[in-house]
This record gives C-alpha cells, structure tokens and sequence, in this order.
C-alpha cells in the first residue's frame, strides 16, 4: 500500500488581536490507500483545523500554515495556489460536514447540487450527468432516486440529507474522503444506516476515509488506525486494536474510561478527566495533558515528550513510556 | 408499596400546526416515578421526549391528561398555587451556552430562583447561601463573580445544576443535561448529577438520546416513539431483554467502543426514517419500519401492557417474541 497522504510537521496558527492560537501544533501522520483513519479529540482539541487545511478550506487570514508540508500524492497541499486547489477539492479529495442541513443550498434543487460537482470536473453532457446523478443516489441507498432530484433539502429528514452530501462528495471518485464528525447531528438508528453506507462506498470504490469524530464507539466500529488528538498534538497513534486494548497514554485510557458501557454496573462511577484542556492561546511548553494528569512528574510541565513506540505502528508521547523511564516506579519523578 | 411522588396520566400535549392538523408530540403516556429514583426517557429526536418532560413541569399546558403531584393533579392549580409547586420542581436544560443570561453574573444567576420566592432579604445570607451551592456543584467563591461566558461548557452546566438545587426542589427533569458536552466532561456532570441525588435525595426525569448514558443513570427506563411510550422497565431489564422491535434496533445500532464485541455484533439496521407526527394514523406508529409487522399492526394501536414482571411493552406481538418464536 502507498502512501496517498503524508502530512508532515505540519503547524497551523491564527493571527487574532489577542495574538498567536496556536490550533495545530507540529502533527505528522500519513493515510494509505482504501484504509480508514480515525482522529479523536474533544471539541477545540484542533481536529477540524486540521481537516480544513488539507484541502485549505481555512480563511487565511487569520489562518496561517506555520510549518510543514501536506503531500498528497507527492504534491505539497500547502504550496497550491487557489486555482489549482479547485482541481483537487472536491475531486481527489473530498469532505462531508457534521450538519448536513446548513451544508446543503436550501434554495437549489437536490439534483442541481449533485450536477454541479459533475459539471466541473468530469466530461459529461447533461444527459449523462443526469444520468450519474441518480446512479450516485442508488449508491447511498435512497429509495426513488428520480423524485428526490427534483426535491429542494427542507422536503428531506436530516439522514437523507447526509445521504446526498454523501452523493456529492463522492460524485467524482475521490482518493480521499474526510468525513468531520458526519454522525453527530443524526440520531442512532439513522448513524447505523450512514455508516453503513459508507463502508459499502470504501469497499467498492477503494477511497481512503479520514474520519473525525469524538465517538469511540464509532471508532471501534470503522477505522483500521486511530489517532489521538490533545490540545493541537497527537499524543498517541496506533491501529484499532492497539488502541482500545492496550492504550499507553494517561489521557486515552482516561478518555476510554469516561465513556460508559451498557455492560457497566450502575454501582460503578465513570472515570472522569478533572479540569479542562488548555488555552492554546498560550499553550503549555510541555505536555499539554500533564495539569489534568495523575501521574504527571515534574518533568511533564517542561519537556514535551517524544514519540515513544511500542509497535511498528503504535506510538504514544508520554513520559512514563520513555525508555529511560522503565527503571522508575510509577509516578516516581525522573 | 412505596407511594409515587409524580404519576402521569394519559398525558397528551398537541401544537396547532394550522389547516386542522395536529402535531401530536406527546400522545397518551402513562408513568409513575418513585421518590428517590431517576426515570429514563429515551428516543430519537421528534419522539416527544423534551415536550413531556416540558408538560410534566407545566412548561406547556396540556392538551389532556393529568400530573399529580402531593395527591394534586398540577395542571389544575391556579397561578399562585402554581409558583409554591414550583419550588419542587426544577429543570436542567440542554444547551448550558444558551440557558444562562449572559448579561448576569453567576451570583445573580444562581439566586434568581431565591429572589423570586423571597427566601433571603439578607444579602449576606443570599451570597453565603450561594457560595454554598456553588460548592456543592464544585465550583468556587472566586466563581461567583465573572459572568458565564468566562466558563467552559462543563462549568456552565454546573452552574445550572445550582441554579436548579436553589429551592432544594424534591423532582429535577434533566432534559439532555450533558448531550452538550465532551465525553470526559459529560463523565463529570453524570457523577455529580449521582452525588447529588445519593446525599440530597432528589429524584430525576433524565431525558436522552445517548442509551448508554440513560443506562447508566437510570433505574427505569421508558423508550418513546411518535409521541408514545412503548416500552417500560427496569434499566438492566430492558438493555439486557429488549421486546419491543424498535428498542432491539435501536439499542443495536449504538456502536460499543470496543473493536472485537463491535464488529462480531449482529446489528439491525431499519429501513426508513421516523414517519412525521403530524395527524399520525392510529394504528402501531411503528409499523412501517417493523420486521414483523402483521395486519392486525396496521389496524389496532397496541396497548402498553405488562408482559413480564415490571416490564411493559406496547406491542401485539410482544408474546411471540419473548418466547423467541421471531428471529
């Protein structure tokens, strides 16, 4: 398997008149062809920054990369002027949103909105984009595909509407799909039918899914990797298994911890993570979870560890994982 | 035989949607919640959850039905009688970025409940009574002062715990209290939420769309669908022996955060979506969408009665399906 993105040391900030956010800060990571990749974090841990600038969907300003590279198919994302973008968004690399209803134009038909993206990047005359258009409705299971294009988004319930940003997203066969928390705004029942359809999609066309969610859960369900995301950093990465079964980081297995299991007594109390993630405004020079952490040492709040693997493909940034650390008692400082 | 402290009667609560039609919201439910315990109302969005919870308070009158509360149906009361009800009754709403008054700092918020029923004319006894109530939810004095838009969205939603604990209420309905929030903050407000209730003795209506955070939350649970209740029991019961088709399949859709028990699991996916609630026919709501679905279901609306000990199901083929004769 090749890689089809490598993401590079890469560090976004925003400019505001408070000063410097740094919302990402230093990530690497990759994505290969046809896997699924889950990046969980809290809400303001910096995910959607991330995912935006990968197809620079970012407002610059106040947006600013500040380092890195994004390699996508071995051309850096970063350097692409507006014009080039264009040919990529949307066609090699494609997104669905969290709301579908306000993602959606409420004043154009819903076939016009998927002909639209076949219009601009594919050869096709209007009759057989006509016809792709409800080929691609068939594809995310809507039943009579022909009365739903000529239907406006209020006429459809909030699931069939992420049916068709679905549709549009993948009208032209994208390498990529980046799907920002697509689960969040629907209900169980109708989460269950979207994820399965966009297993269905991946297995039959092969596409690559950078899925972002904060449901671990989902996670479990749909990705090969997982990545962990605090406070602009990725504090720990390893592949489904790895992760659920054997998390390294204090903040992973806390955050596994704090999530409850309908197996769980309910004698039993949730592992709660105390305080709340920092400001990254002026974000810690070490590691960031290392205030909310019971096992912090004095070293944490200065050094911000390194990646530590316990795999080829499992890594964490944690201290109590360094090599030099193993001779210590847990919790013992350095 | 504990006596209840509110019974709801065939409570109905329909919004005039204009042309004679009628969005029927609430449709005939019938429950009892003891003292002490927490009740669970759980369902997918527009099942009508959030209006009974609303109606059961009196936030909206009622189309029909009664609450009764101290052998007094509520929805009688006049205005007055109403406000000393009140006391009793508080609310902990969804979206704690929206339910506090920006423009009030914290102080003010959390004694707005003591100032409209006079209890302190003392203002150091207000600002000790509530500095003690910001305690009790883990905050602080230095709180007391800032306005809410200082504080994350974990810190607001404590401060609506204690705006709610003020009169020390005997009944809270939590509607959504922690759907707002991150996994790790929603951990801390559902074990002070439990705190609170071991040490204060409060009762709960807990209203969720999350099954696993209703599961562990509550002693009994009622699924709603289309304005009904249909089906009743206790937690363990129901997560561990679902009967209705529409609990089984929807507690089958929630993804469990472990990969092996995830991917092995048998997950029943239902075709279509939640028929709208406006002038619904009256026959099974579920009906469309069941996989076993026979001509009496489109006909007859199924009743909610007991089939196993304290656990009732609205459902004619409830029987069938207890002894495993659907599958």
């Amino acid at each position: 398997m090749g890689k089809l993105l490598d993401v590079k040391d890469l560090a976004i900030s925003f400019q505001t008149c408070f000063g410097e956010i740094e919302a990402i800060r230093g990530i690497s990571f990759h994505i290969n062809k046809g896997e699924t990749v889950a990046i969980v974090g809290e809400s303001g841990c910096g995910k959607s920054v991330m995912s935006g600038s990968l197809v620079q969907l970012l407002q610059m300003p106040p947006a600013y990369y500040k380092s890195g590279k994004i390699l996508f198919q071995g051309e850096d994302i970063v350097q692409k002027s507006e014009k080039e973008m264009r040919d990529i968004r949307g066609n090699k690399i494609s997104m669905i949103f969290q709301d579908p209803v306000t993602s959606l134009n409420p004043t154009m038909k819903i076939g016009k909105q998927i002909i639209e993206g076949i219009v601009k990047h594919q050869d096709l005359n209007k009759d057989e984009a006509r016809k792709k258009t409800i080929e691609m409705l068939e594809l995310v299971s809507i039943p009579q595909p022909e009365k739903r294009v000529v239907q406006y988004p209020h006429e459809l319930s909030i699931g069939m509407c992420q049916r068709i940003m679905i549709a549009i997203a993948m009208v032209s066969n994208p390498e990529l799909l980046i799907a920002d928390e697509p689960t969040t705004a629907l209900d169980v029942t109708v989460q269950a039918q979207i994820l399965d359809i966009m297993k269905g999609i991946q297995n039959k066309l092969g596409t690559s899914i950078i899925l972002i969610t904060h449901d671990l859960g989902i996670v479990a369900d749909m990705s090969d990797r997982v990545i962990i995301m605090y406070a602009g950093k990725f504090v720990e990465e390893g592949n489904v298994m790895e992760i659920f079964n054997n998390p390294m980081h204090p903040y992973t297995g806390k955050l596994l911890g704090s999530v409850p299991r309908l197996n769980m007594s309910r004698s039993e109390s949730l592992h709660s993570i105390e305080g709340s993630p920092p400001d990254l405004y002026k974000p810690p020079a070490g590691c960031p979870f290392f205030d909310r952490c019971d096992k912090a040492m004095y070293i944490c709040e200065h050094n911000m560890p390194k990646r530590n693997y316990h795999s080829d493909t499992h890594y964490s940034c944690c201290w109590l994982n360094c090599p030099m650390a193993k001779d210590t008692a847990e919790g013992n400082e350095i | 035989m504990k006596r209840p402290l509110i019974s709801v009667r065939n409570l109905k609560k329909y919004f005039n949607v204009g042309r004679g039609k009628f969005l029927k919201a609430v449709d005939g439910i019938s429950f009892d919640i003891y003292p002490g315990e927490t009740f669970g109302l759980v369902g997918e969005s527009g099942c009508g959850k959030s209006t009974a919870g609303r109606t059961i308070i009196r936030l909206y009158e009622p189309t029909d039905g009664e609450t009764i509360f101290n052998d007094k149906n509520i929805y009688d009361l006049s205005r007055n009688e109403m406000r000393k009800f009140r006391r009793d009754f508080q609310m902990i709403f969804q979206n704690p970025y929206a339910s506090l008054d920006p423009r009030m700092p914290v102080r003010d918020i959390v004694a707005e409940p003591l100032d409209i029923h006079n209890i302190y004319s003392n203002s150091n006894e207000r600002r000790r009574r509530v500095i003690e109530l910001l305690n009790l939810v883990g905050l602080d004095e230095k709180h007391a002062d800032r306005f809410p838009h200082e504080f994350s969205g974990g810190q607001r939603q404590r401060i609506g715990i204690a705006r709610a604990l003020a009169l020390n209420p005997k009944f809270i309905v939590c509607d959504e209290p922690m759907s707002a929030l991150d996994v790790s903050i929603q951990a801390q407000i559902a074990n002070l939420l439990k705190d609170l209730q071991r040490n204060l003795g409060l009762t709960y209506l807990f209203i969720a769309h999350d099954l696993s955070i209703v599961r562990y939350m509550s002693d009994r649970v009622g699924v709603m669908y289309l304005g009904h209740i249909i089906e009743l029991a206790d937690s363990g019961d129901l997560y561990d022996n679902p009967i209705h088709p529409y609990t089984q399949a929807l507690l089958s859709a929630i993804p469990i955060p472990n990969p092996q028990e995830q991917r092995n699991k048998h997950r029943i996916v239902l075709g279509g979506d939640v028929p709208s609630p406006i002038n619904p026919k009256e026959n099974c709501r579920f009906e469309g969408r069941c996989p076993y679905v026979l001509d009496v279901c489109k006909k007859k609306e199924p009743r909610l009665r007991e089939v196993k000990k304290n656990h009732f199901v609205a459902c004619h083929r409830a029987n069938e399906i207890i002894g495993g004769m659907l599958n």
